[in-house]
């Protein structure tokens, strides 16, 4: 989708090439020597012997161990590992675990918040908030968090199913499952679905995201939680 | 997308790379080698025995590596054969050649390929939940694989560093060894365990999905179990 930036490649950017698009995309990052970048875990198919890895719970020589542990426990995995060419250049390719379609934003500045699971990998000049609370507020049937995005570089996530932009100008409702990012400049509170609390519940909407204002939502076409709801009590209870 | 390899079967390979499925015109009097359950449809004139070759290691390995056999009798017969994960299939023609499968990536081959079930050995057996088996297919004719993902052909020149998870075949003649990448904090939280370096020349093909992350991710949607 947005993957065709060669002409105006911004200082810090990554040569990414997304292969096998939508349902079996992969990622592959050329580095060139001294590049780097940082990735989600468990991301890593394959690379270059050269490219040395380094992990870390939030950002390169910040937060300790015992931080990422506890966010571990809480459910809220989210380790990161950082790699880099060293005197060679190099390649690394980055999977995902659901079925799914990944795209390529460059950021110039601006912020964008990610859900935890699409985030797949950005460039080292991108800050990465795992703190951002904008929606914990409300308890959400998704057990979803969300990444704060910021800086000038390349981002990269991925999706379940097909990604698609939606252009708020306005208001929009869209089912908080169903995000994958959006602009920091839009507005948005979280809201029910249907006009009562009940026909909101009963309809399987639960809750929703209603945005305001001006700015890109991008959407993944299908649902993790749903998909697993689905799968979950044909398996075998949990002992 | 239509192949036609002369040297061996008429075939093509359809739906790659989310849905892979592979269509066979075996010659009559001619026999393919196929994955138990993988044949979807076939013509009325082909006949299937199953085989029970490779001994106990197959009972081993964990999984069903049963071959069928599938011959063509009076006139040449069309079969498909569709793997057992979304994902991809992939061909090659080994001519007196060798290479390695991962446990579950075998889905057909022509009749004189030697499959085998090899125990890789302790130390050297894909930790992290793959499995201690490769299949190993030498000889000379037609090989299918597939894959849960899309697979990508890696030529290894100068080593290349694969998650055990994601490779599905390697050539003949890779070196290869399990390590650790990163340091120790790595092992454990980086999320990529342990990876396979491989060294020599050769081609790896990796798939873009693995199974494992998928297991964990379903688990917490299992039912609890109230005693």
């Amino acid at each position: 989708m947005e993957n065709q930036f060669e002409d105006i490649k911004p200082k810090g950017s990554l040569d990414v090439t997304i292969k096998l698009r939508p349902g079996s995309s992969a990622a592959e990052i050329k580095l060139l020597p001294g590049q780097e970048f940082t990735a989600e875990a468990g991301a890593m198919i394959a690379m270059s012997p050269s490219i040395q890895m380094q992990t870390t719970t939030y950002k390169k020589n910040s937060g300790g161990i015992m931080k990422g542990l506890k966010r571990m426990l809480s459910g809220e995995s989210f380790f990161l590992n950082h790699y880099s060419a060293g005197y060679e250049e190099g390649t690394v390719w980055l999977g995902a675990t659901q079925a799914g379609d990944m795209m390529v934003k460059e950021l110039n500045g601006e912020g964008l918040i990610v859900q935890g699971g699409s985030y797949v990998a950005s460039s080292p000049n991108i800050e990465i908030n795992t703190n951002w609370q904008g929606f914990k507020s409300l308890i959400s049937k998704e057990s979803l968090f969300w990444l704060n995005l910021k800086g000038r570089g390349t981002v990269v996530f991925n999706s379940f199913g097909a990604i698609y932009p939606i252009q708020i100008n306005g208001e929009y409702i869209v089912d908080t499952g169903h995000i994958v990012a959006f602009e920091e400049s839009l507005n948005f509170t979280l809201t029910k679905a249907g006009k009562s609390w009940l026909s909101s519940i009963l309809g399987g909407e639960g809750l929703v995201c209603k945005f305001s204002g001006t700015g890109t939502v991008w959407i993944q076409s299908h649902n993790t939680s749903t998909f697993g709801y689905i799968l979950g009590p044909r398996l075998k209870p949990r002992k | 997308m239509e192949t036609q390899d002369i040297k061996g079967f008429k075939f093509s390979m359809d739906c790659k790379p989310d849905y892979g499925i592979v269509t066979v015109e075996i010659p009559s009097g001619k026999k393919l080698k196929v994955e138990a359950a993988a044949m979807a449809t076939m013509d009325t004139n082909i006949e299937m025995k199953s085989k029970l070759k490779g001994g106990f290691s197959r009972f081993l390995s964990g999984e069903s590596l049963f071959i069928n056999e599938f011959t063509a009798k009076n006139g040449n017969g069309s079969i498909q054969i569709a793997p057992a994960c979304p994902g991809d299939v992939e061909h090659i023609y080994l001519d007196n050649q060798m290479i390695y499968l991962q446990n579950t990536a075998f889905l057909a081959s022509d009749d004189n390929i030697y499959v085998e079930t090899k125990f890789q050995g302790f130390t050297k057996g894909f930790f992290s939940g793959e499995s201690f088996f490769l299949i190993q297919c030498s000889g000379t004719g037609d090989l299918w694989f597939n894959s849960f993902g899309g697979i990508i052909e890696i030529e290894v020149d100068k080593g290349y560093v694969i998650d055990t998870g994601h490779i599905v075949a390697f050539t003949d003649g890779l070196e290869y060894e399990i390590s650790r990448i990163g340091g120790y904090k790595s092992l454990f939280f980086s999320g990529e365990g342990l990876v396979c370096k491989f060294s020599g020349k050769g081609k790896v093909w990796i798939q873009t999905r693995k199974i494992t992350p998928f297991l964990n991710w379903i688990n917490p949607f299992r039912p609890t179990k109230n005693n």
